[in-house]
């Protein structure tokens, strides 16, 4: 057994690491991380996870739910640390894991992988009182400063995986909720999948499995929509809105235009920033540093969707908000069906956004062990059958050509099959799960509020 | 913290160490603090500031800064841990120790007009309340040049021009609470105003019915603030009123919510934001239940005013000696006195001394401690419970009639651990931004005036509507040859 097999076992064991195994971890992981772009790319199938905070026994969880690393090839949108009580032996184990199996685990920086927040928040109390020095937090903090800003997954399949006992069908299935048991909780069919194939708009606005989607929308100009794809403008008679439950697809507002749908999926902790108009910009950035209070990089990790138009001010004090204009241009113009991010309590753990082109994926059940939220992690599935989505290399020659040098997949794509799938991306499945029962070892006890006053 | 900023920390302080052996006497007659009637100092040029990143250079600001300002912060690590269990990695923390007791520091009251442009006594409409309110005016940016206060009805076009900071402050304490805090928000922005309210039962603010009991329910002292602040743009002959940031700590900060969330401000008045410091509701009422055995360990009385401002430095409720002496002289009243000593307060003190006369709890000898609380504090605990109630929902604006929805809302406090669930789900939603300060005791604004003004100022400059300026895309900069 090798020393990071060992250090596994005794973080999986919720016990610390030593000092010394702490300074050369997260010396090794440098070195693999400095070799990493902004923008790692990623190979479908994939796990998506968002926030952990620290939850060491809800990530424990998250793994029973999710398969157990190496065998399932995960990707964390950040924020590991801080509120949690044991932000230390979460990071620690997350990155233990990267080491050992660099390519079936991606990390990306979230806005608390920073000296400043994690001051307030937590981690570095919890390294003072684990080791007694502030040397651990500062191995972490250096650690923080290589991890990537975000990640395209390549590869991931229209349609779902089917472990077991997959039911013929399974093709139309767009969005599968399934709790911690395996069980499926609901599934959203795309929308046009009945029809089969039939060509024009009147069945793109149907939606007979409450995909809700289908409304007419204002926004079905298609300012990012390709319309050589065979559908209409999403004018089809309005379907029943808001028939799914919340944070599925299914209370989307309108049937609006997207980006490609057999595009990449981006994964960035926070969102969009008004400084970067495509993802080639972000790998411009000099990451290696503290996070900043403003720029690109700042806004990456902080920005929120919301309902508006255009840009907006964050009231978080730190990036911004972006509406449903900017996701679908952005998407559009990079080649992407999907944006995945965190950052955002989500109390359903995920929540689709904009005509599923954005979806926030929560990942810390009952946050801070009192907000009584479930979580969820974003399973997508690879692509066997040739023809979902098809890797490229984002940013390369030949990207935005339409594929139509070389492969050309995607005018394949248009022309013949893609009218019996989606517009609406990879099929995703969403795993829900609930906190783990927690033992109070180590837990604080919650201090009285001695001085406060009126 | 790298070695170098160790390093440099250690010679920044032995060489602020040889300044400090002068404070004492400096303090009291430092150039740096504004005199009404001269032009306040000019701007001190910072570095763009972001509100993210005082954690860090405020570690350095406040070592700089203690010739100007001592700040206790003897044991800062210690005091967090009884709020937060947060200690701050400060290259200061040890290095602030001092043995005991503060052998060379003066704690002589500071007056009121070192902070304040004015101060007016504004008669309610009906005659029941004569609101008292401390002034510094906004300056149109017009007269930017000159940073001297316009005198009233000389403003020089009907422009928004600067800010106008409005101030509550929490019970049992006074105006003058954000005295210094003022002078610091002014120091970082020269065109903001600052109002500072007296509420109803505190400071100098007085009924003309003073033997009923003081109605200081929710309502009312919202109410009170609307018009303040109107009673104040009138008594200026403002052309309307300036754009508005509310700040209210603890009870007033509940007040400034209530005051964002209900319809009362006028609808031509702008509300940027509203700033709380220091309250949530779930933890502000679970701390009601120990407030009366709080209470009960606080002096009845001090001998001296200077001794009320010891107290208050020595028990750490408000940990920066300066801050002390300027706020403390107004929670205290002298019960015997019939001529005043000190010179601020000569005016007004035998006047408060007839009108406040529910004051002393229980007929007690007056020989040995002369200086009583200004604010019988236990017998306002029927109100405790409506202050707080319902807040964190207001805070987020949910459901509001008033100017807050819209509005910017920032909560400052001195310890995550305070935050309730309400709040937390809501913070880590975005709604708001937080700023903690584990270093700082209840009185943020007191303990660290420059830190809080640097995060309100921030929080102005976010939500300043007059621009929401998108950045040049990075695709831009590249172009101009910039760094990204």
């Amino acid at each position: 057994m090798s020393d990071l097999d060992r250090a596994i076992a005794q973080l999986r064991a919720c016990r610390p690491i030593p000092e010394n195994e702490v300074r050369e971890l997260c010396h090794k992981a440098r070195e693999l991380l400095i070799e990493e772009g902004n923008v790692v790319t990623v190979n479908a199938p994939v796990t998506i996870c968002g926030d952990i905070h620290g939850q060491f026994h809800d990530l424990m969880e998250l793994f029973r739910v999710g398969g157990d690393p190496p065998d399932t090839n995960y990707l964390f949108m950040g924020d590991f640390v801080d509120r949690g009580f044991y932000s230390l032996e979460s990071f620690l184990l997350l990155l233990c894991l990267k080491v050992r199996y660099p390519d079936r685990m991606t990390l990306i920086r979230g806005n608390h992988e920073s000296r400043q927040i994690t001051t307030v928040y937590g981690f570095y109390d919890e390294c003072l009182r684990k080791y007694g020095s502030a040397n651990v937090w500062r191995y972490c903090c250096d650690v923080f400063d290589y991890l990537a800003l975000g990640a395209i997954v390549l590869g991931a399949s229209n349609t779902l995986s089917q472990p077991e006992g997959s039911q013929p069908g399974g093709q139309d299935v767009e969005i599968e909720v399934c709790n911690a048991d395996q069980q499926i909780i609901s599934r959203f069919l795309r929308k046009g999948s009945n029809g089969g194939g039939s060509a024009g708009g009147s069945q793109a606005g149907g939606s007979p499995e409450g995909t809700g989607r289908g409304e007419g929308s204002p926004n079905g100009a298609g300012e990012g929509r390709p319309t050589t794809n065979g559908f209409g403008e999403g004018d089809g008679p309005p379907a029943p809105s808001n028939t799914g439950p919340p944070g599925s697809g299914a209370s989307g507002a309108s049937g609006g235009s997207l980006g490609n749908p057999a595009g990449a999926v981006l994964c960035v902790h926070g969102g969009l920033s008004p400084l970067i108009d495509n993802v080639d910009k972000i790998r411009l950035l000099d990451r290696k540093q503290e996070v900043p209070h403003e720029g690109a990089m700042c806004d990456l990790l902080w920005s929120d969707p919301d309902e508006i138009d255009g840009w907006g001010l964050s009231p978080r004090g730190a990036g911004f908000l972006f509406g449903a204009d900017i996701v679908k241009v952005f998407n559009h113009r990079n080649d992407l069906s999907l944006i995945a991010r965190a950052h955002q309590l989500v109390m359903e753990g995920f929540k689709e956004m904009f005509d599923a082109s954005i979806v926030t994926v929560w990942s810390a059940p009952n946050y801070c062990y009192r907000c009584g939220n479930v979580a969820a992690l974003l399973e997508l599935s690879e692509d066997d059958s040739g023809l979902g989505v098809l890797a490229r290399s984002n940013g390369d020659v030949n990207r935005s050509d339409g594929g139509m040098g070389g492969q050309g997949p995607r005018g394949v794509l248009m022309e013949n099959d893609l009218l019996g799938y989606n517009r609406a991306g990879p099929a995703r499945r969403y795993r829900v799960f609930q906190a783990a029962p927690q033992d109070s070892r180590g837990m604080p006890a919650k201090k009285p509020v001695a001085d406060y006053f009126l | 913290m790298s070695e170098l900023q160790k390093k440099w920390a250690k010679a920044r302080l032995s060489n602020s160490m040889q300044a400090h052996a002068y404070t004492p006497t400096q303090a009291m007659g430092t150039t740096a603090i504004p005199v009404p009637g001269t032009a306040l100092p000019p701007p001190v040029s910072l570095p763009e500031f972001n509100e993210l990143d005082e954690e860090d250079e405020d570690q350095f600001g406040s070592l700089s800064s203690i010739p100007n300002h001592p700040q206790d912060d003897d044991s800062s690590s210690a005091s967090s841990v009884s709020s937060t269990g947060t200690v701050i990695p400060s290259p200061g923390r040890a290095l602030f120790a001092r043995p005991q007791g503060f052998p060379n520091r003066s704690l002589d009251p500071i007056p009121w007009t070192t902070y304040f442009e004015r101060e007016l006594f504004l008669p309610s409409s009906d005659g029941s309340i004569t609101y008292h309110v401390y002034l510094t005016s906004p300056a149109p940016p017009a007269s930017s040049g000159t940073t001297s206060s316009p005198a009233p009805g000389t403003t020089t076009k009907p422009s928004t021009g600067g800010p106008l900071f409005v101030t509550h402050h929490g019970a049992g304490s006074s105006a003058l609470s954000f005295a210094v805090l003022g002078a610091e928000i002014r120091k970082r922005l020269p065109s903001a105003g600052i109002l500072s309210l007296d509420a109803r039962g505190h400071g100098l603010t007085t009924l003309s019915t003073p033997s009923e009991p003081i109605d200081l329910s929710l309502p009312t002292l919202s109410q009170d603030l609307c018009n303040a602040i109107l009673l104040t743009a009138k008594a200026m002959s403002w052309p309307e009123i300036p754009p508005l940031i509310l700040v209210g700590h603890s009870l007033g900060g509940a007040v400034v919510t209530e005051l964002a969330y209900q319809p009362l401000l006028p609808p031509s008045a702008s509300l940027l934001g509203y700033a709380v410091l220091d309250v949530v509701e779930g933890s502000a009422l679970d701390a009601l239940q120990s407030m009366q055995t709080y209470l009960s360990t606080r002096p009845q009385g001090f001998n001296t005013l200077k001794e009320g401002i010891e107290w208050h430095v020595r028990s750490r409720t408000i940990r920066n000696s300066v801050s002390a002496r300027v706020s403390v002289p107004a929670l205290l009243v002298d019960t015997t006195a019939t001529t005043t000593t000190t010179t601020v307060t000569t005016v007004t003190t035998t006047t408060t001394v007839t009108t406040v006369t529910e004051q002393p709890p229980s007929p007690q000898p007056k020989t040995s401690k002369p200086w009583r609380w200004r604010t019988d504090l236990s017998s306002t605990q029927p109100f405790w419970q409506g202050w707080f109630v319902g807040l964190s929902k207001k805070f987020l604006g949910q459901g509001a009639k008033g100017p807050g929805r819209g509005a910017g809302k920032m909560l400052l406090l001195a310890g995550t651990d305070r935050l309730d669930t309400e709040l937390t789900i809501g913070q880590m939603q975005g709604k708001y931004a937080l700023q903690v300060f584990p270093e700082a005791g209840h009185f943020v604004h007191e303990d660290l005036p420059e830190k809080t003004a640097v995060a309100l100022v921030d929080f102005y400059r976010r939500n300043d509507r007059s621009a929401l300026v998108l950045p040049p895309k990075v695709s831009e900069l590249l172009a101009q040859g910039r760094r990204v």
